[in-house]
This record gives C-alpha cells, sequence and structure tokens, in this order.
C-alpha cells in the first residue's frame, strides 16, 4: 500500500473491492491506519474550515501583525510564568487527585464512570477520599495522563489538577483517587488521554454537590 | 512494536491471556478508526461506540466460541464493524422516518449538535494552526485545491506553476506538520456523556 491508495481511499475514489481490501490492510497495520486517519482528519478538517470561509486559504501575509501577536504572546507567557512560580513559593496546594499505589491511603468510598452515549443521568462524586475506576478500552502498554476539570457556567474550563504517566490496572479500566473535600460544589469531568498519540481524550462528567 | 498474528492472538485470548486482548485492541483499533470514520459521516461520539463496541464483540467471541478461521481474525473484526456501522445506519434512517422532524427541532438537544461540531473542531484547529504557518498563499491554495476541490495533481502543479517534486514535498511538509500539532496539543473531546456504574 502506498500514499497514493490512501488518497485515494479518503476521497473515496476507490471501487468497492479495493476499499475492503485496504481496510483489511489497516487493521493488520496499525501504523499504517493512524497515517491514513491523519489523512482523514486533514481533508475533514479543511473541510470544517472552508465551510465557514475560504479567506484563510487566500489570505496575504502581514509580517507586522504576526511580529506584534509574537511579542504580545512572549508577554503573557513570561506573566503566566511570574505568576505560577510567585503562586507556588507561598502556598503548597494541597493533593486533589492522586494516583492509585500500594502505598495509596484507603479511600472512604469508590465511585465507577463510564462514557454511555445519550445518558441522561450525571453521576455523583460521593464524599470523603473517592477511588474512582475509569472504564473503557485502554492499551496497558501505553501511558495515560489524567486531568480533572471544573465546568464554570460560562462554558470556561478551569484544570485543578493533573496526573501524567499513569498506567491503566487492566485493559478495561484506569483508577485514580480524588479527594472530594478539596472540591467545591459544581460540575466536573475527568479528560483521560493516552499519551505520546494524537488521540482525542475522553471525558467522563460527574457532579459534586 | 511487533505484529502478532490473529491465530496466535486467537488462542491465547482463549487461554485466558489479558495480555493478548490488550495487544488485540492496540492492534486492530486504529484501523477499526480508518474504517468507521468513513461511514460515521464525522460523528465522533457514533465513530467511538461503534469501535468499542466491535472490539467488545471480538474479544467476547474469542473468549468464548473462537471463529470459524482464526488466521482471518483481521477480517472477522473488519466485517463485524461493518455490520455495526450499517445496522447503526438503518436505526438512524428508522428513527428519522418515525419521528416528527417539527417536533424534535422544537426538543432539540442543544448539547448533542454543539458535541457534533466539537467533534470537528479539533481537526479544523489544527488545520487553522497549519495555515496560519505555511508562508506562502501558494500552499494553502494547493490544500484548498487538493483535499477540498478534488483537483487532479497535475492541474494544480500547472495551475499554480509548480513541478511534481515540489507539489509532492509541500503536500507532504503539510502532513507532517499537521500530524505534528495534533500530536502535540492533545485536543480534548466533550462528546460523551458518563454514567456512574
Amino acid at each position: 500500500m502506498n500514499q497514493e491508495q490512501i488518497e485515494q481511499y479518503v476521497a473515496g475514489n476507490m471501487g468497492e473491492a479495493e476499499a475492503l481490501a485496504f481496510e483489511e490492510y489497516c487493521l493488520a497495520n496499525p501504523e499504517f491506519a493512524r497515517q491514513v486517519e491523519y489523512e482523514q482528519r486533514l481533508k475533514a478538517g479543511l473541510a470544517q474550515v472552508a465551510s465557514g470561509s475560504t479567506a484563510e486559504f487566500v489570505r496575504s501575509e502581514h509580517p507586522l501583525t504576526w511580529s506584534l501577536a509574537a511579542a504580545a504572546g512572549v508577554l503573557i507567557a513570561l506573566f503566566a510564568v511570574f505568576s505560577i512560580w510567585n503562586s507556588g513559593l507561598h502556598t503548597p496546594a494541597p493533593t486533589i487527585m492522586a494516583a492509585l499505589s500500594v502505598t495509596s491511603p484507603h479511600a472512604d468510598t469508590s465511585l465507577r464512570l463510564a462514557l454511555v452515549r445519550g445518558s441522561e443521568t450525571v453521576p455523583a462524586l460521593p464524599k470523603g477520599l473517592v477511588r474512582v475506576e475509569i472504564v473503557g478500552l485502554f492499551d496497558a502498554g501505553n501511558m495515560y495522563s489524567v486531568a480533572l476539570d471544573r465546568r464554570e457556567q460560562n462554558q470556561k474550563i478551569d484544570t485543578v489538577a493533573t496526573l501524567n504517566d499513569q498506567h491503566p490496572s487492566s485493559p478495561m479500566s484506569l483508577e485514580v483517587l480524588i479527594d472530594s473535600k478539596q472540591l467545591r460544589p459544581g460540575p466536573y469531568s475527568l479528560r483521560v488521554r493516552k499519551q505520546a498519540s494524537g488521540e482525542e481524550a475522553l471525558d467522563f462528567g460527574f457532579m459534586k454537590f | 512494536m511487533d505484529f502478532i498474528p490473529g491465530g496466535e492472538l486467537s488462542r491465547r485470548i482463549r487461554l485466558g491471556d489479558v495480555s493478548a486482548e490488550s495487544e488485540l485492541i492496540r492492534q486492530f483499533e486504529p484501523g477499526l478508526r480508518v474504517l468507521l470514520r468513513r461511514r460515521t459521516g464525522g460523528d465522533y461520539g457514533l465513530l467511538q461506540d461503534l469501535v468499542q463496541e466491535t472490539l467488545l464483540i471480538v474479544i467476547q467471541r474469542l473468549r468464548g466460541d473462537g471463529i470459524d478461521d482464526p488466521q482471518k481474525l483481521a477480517a472477522f473484526a473488519a466485517q463485524t464493524a461493518r455490520n455495526l456501522a450499517i445496522a447503526s445506519l438503518r436505526k438512524a434512517e428508522r428513527q428519522k422516518t418515525d419521528v416528527d422532524s417539527e417536533a424534535t427541532d422544537r426538543n432539540a438537544d442543544p448539547t448533542q449538535s454543539v458535541d457534533r461540531i466539537a467533534s470537528d473542531l479539533e481537526a479544523a484547529l489544527a488545520v487553522r494552526a497549519l495555515l496560519r504557518e505555511l508562508p506562502q498563499a501558494r500552499d494553502r491554495l494547493m490544500l484548498k485545491r487538493f483535499y477540498l476541490d478534488d483537483h487532479d495533481k497535475n492541474l494544480i502543479c500547472q495551475e499554480l506553476d509548480l513541478s511534481e517534486a515540489a507539489f509532492n514535498q509541500a503536500l507532504s511538509r503539510a502532513r507532517r506538520r499537521f500530524r505534528q500539532i495534533l500530536e502535540e496539543r492533545g485536543f480534548a473531546k466533550r462528546d460523551l456523556l458518563s454514567l456512574g456504574l
């Protein structure tokens, strides 16, 4: 299989029998399949951008505008680094979320979270130290990052804790500890992402009352 | 990582080897995403559901009765995914003909449509970043002509006064950068609801 066939498949220009064989080849060659998926996403992304306006495809360059934007970006980044450094000096943050290990403190209670399309109920986080089991399909050979986001009413998302390099406890679950009393009441979500991959993160929402 | 043949994966899963199940997921998930992306019309939530459902069906089948020809495990998984996609499409068609469309519009769940848009937004954000980085208007136009207008490569080369080698090089650079942007940013997905079990 080669790039030309990827282009034909993604453009929908491949015959049915050839497309079926191409798909089976993808199943037997995961790295090749990833390459195809990026091509599919590039085409979909371009279509999405173009559906608003094609101005971005034909714009001319404005070096001065870009220089000003870059300078503003540097200033904002410096301010952010200073703020984080400054706050870190004075107040050590309490542990809101922790990885589960043999030395972890005993959890008071537990919560299982799974993605169910169309569900109308949102699970509630119990009180105390909660062992949260995230149910899904995980690749046990990979590491995952888990971010705890607070969802504000104005759609703003505030990440309150992040854990990197987490190993799933089985191909079907990944577990973390959350200290419920450290969280203000409101909607939250656990955002789980496979590290070192372009795969989308998955969100597992819950409420803290 | 090495590729493990279907026959060996089937045998190990039948014997209760959990690591073989992980390996099956690692090997088949990217291909299933390609196959199902083509059949789910940009609905990321449905794509995720069908990928998971396919893998669960295949694993459960291997844990139980097994399949007729374990060497053809990839073909079995691909056909399972296609069947699920067809069933899902039929279900959607039935729902379309059964519902009162005006009532549906009146009671539409706004989060559903937002989530649908969000499913494409990740790739769109990466494309926007890519377009901002491309120094020449010609390169941006080339992407549009190739991917959106489905113009033939030779025609694009003629129109933009490009050699075939320069065209391929620019296209390959754009693809690489797009992948890099997605990998660096790790865009978040927010299109599924969760349920406590």
